[in-house]
């Protein structure tokens, strides 16, 4: 009697698990309700421009390094000598995104916060298409989410602090600390933010990456920005490819794009022929 | 099976090389491909004034001391957002505008560098580009 009791659990759990499988693809987002909205004024308000503390990011090279695994080491001191050489490692010349968690980590560029009923988004600006999106609706992970450059992150409040994971990142998406000094992260990366206001207009961001590919434990480092209300400071279009063309017009009259000469990485003549 | 028709391959084969033509342009990369403890100051016509992301550059032509043809400088600086908020715009400098620039060269001497500042002789203001403009809230 008790193993067939333990076999209808069994059966039960089954059932269940893959009840809940189909209802998590057929699920449809409610609209959001008078009261969704309302619930926005007792989030704690990251929304507007911020501009990262870039010199703490090159500071925090040297005084808070990742834990590199030996072997991934070698890799970054090379690229450090590369660097140092001129001839720096071009981990953002492809002009993807910078991805995750290289979009927190080393951007030069604002982004831009929104809140809405269950959701946090960040746009940035340059590398064009920078979008993440943080659901805060009460969802769980995805059984077995598409990998892409910012990953899938559910986040949820706890008091004043925007609690963010994140998984299914690109395993070609770099862990970066500058734009010459990064390592793709090569799969199973996890990172767990928490994102609170450390003054009126300043936010920090404490993240905590696991990517035990690259590193010999969780690298834990906070990121600062700082909140721009002038209306100069908002967010422009940035995309990333145009930096390979300058403005021209054709035979026909008509306003083109025309690629511009490059070596080695940088222009060097503003006519490709 | 579905069989691909001549014209997707067609298509396909020009993405590719397309993609392949636009590798070598790369545009996003540290700026330690210049000589960032070296600054050279040069005087010269602005060409064009390419205000794209991730970075702006100001082709500039460059009459040689010896003579001859003026020879054309590629000088490239932070994005346009970055810049905005240091006072440029997209049309702080225009085509043919006389200007004396600041940059760090590139090493291998082609006529390239990281541009720093740029003064308009006309007027005698004079831009600067900075990364790190944005470290405090609020700012005007």
């Amino acid at each position: 009697m008790e193993k067939f009791l333990y076999r209808c659990l069994w059966l039960f759990v089954l059932g269940a698990a893959s009840l809940s499988g189909a209802h998590a693809e057929d699920v449809i987002n409610p609209a959001p309700t008078l009261k969704d909205w309302q619930a926005l004024a007792r989030q704690p308000d990251f929304s507007g421009v911020w501009t990262p503390k870039v010199s703490d990011q090159v500071a925090q090279e040297h005084t808070n390094p990742p834990p590199w695994r030996p072997e991934i080491a070698k890799q970054v001191q090379k690229m450090y000598a590369d660097e140092e050489a001129g001839h720096p490692f071009p981990v953002f010349d492809h002009c993807f995104p910078h991805g995750m968690p290289s979009f927190m980590l080393v951007t030069h560029n604002a982004f831009e916060l929104l809140q809405t009923p269950g959701r946090v988004t960040l746009l940035g600006e340059v590398d064009g298409n920078r979008l993440r999106r943080i659901h805060t609706d009460g969802r769980s992970h995805s059984a077995d989410p598409d990998p892409s450059f910012h990953g899938e992150s559910i986040g949820h409040f706890e008091k004043d602090t925007l609690v963010i994971d994140t998984i299914a990142v690109l395993p070609q998406a770099y862990l970066a600390v500058s734009e010459a000094v990064g390592v793709p992260n090569n799969g199973d990366m996890h990172i767990v933010e928490h994102l609170h206001l450390t003054g009126p207009d300043t936010l920090a961001d404490d993240l905590e990456i696991t990517a035990n590919k690259l590193l010999t434990k969780p690298w834990r480092t906070t990121r600062i920005y700082f909140r721009q209300r002038a209306r100069k400071y908002e967010i422009v279009e940035g995309v990333c490819q145009t930096g390979q063309f300058t403005d021209a017009v054709d035979e026909n009259g008509n306003s083109i794009f025309a690629p511009v000469k490059f070596k080695n990485g940088v222009p060097v003549g503003s006519d490709s022929k | 099976m579905k069989s691909f028709s001549a014209p997707w391959i067609v298509c396909s084969g020009l993405w590719v090389g397309m993609t392949l033509m636009a590798w070598p342009a790369a545009a996003h990369h540290s700026f330690a491909v210049y000589e960032k403890n070296k600054v050279v100051t040069l005087k010269g016509t602005v060409k064009t004034f390419q205000w794209t992301n991730p970075h702006v550059v100001l082709w500039l032509l460059v009459q040689p001391a010896g003579g001859g043809e003026p020879e054309e400088w590629g000088l490239e600086t932070t994005s346009p957002g970055v810049l905005t908020r240091s006072g440029w715009t997209r049309n702080s400098i225009k085509a043919g505008d006389q200007v004396s620039v600041e940059f760090s060269p590139l090493r291998d001497g082609t006529h390239g560098g990281g541009l720093s500042s740029v003064t308009l002789l006309a007027t005698g203001e004079k831009l600067t580009a900075s990364f790190a403009g944005g470290e405090k809230p609020g700012l005007k």
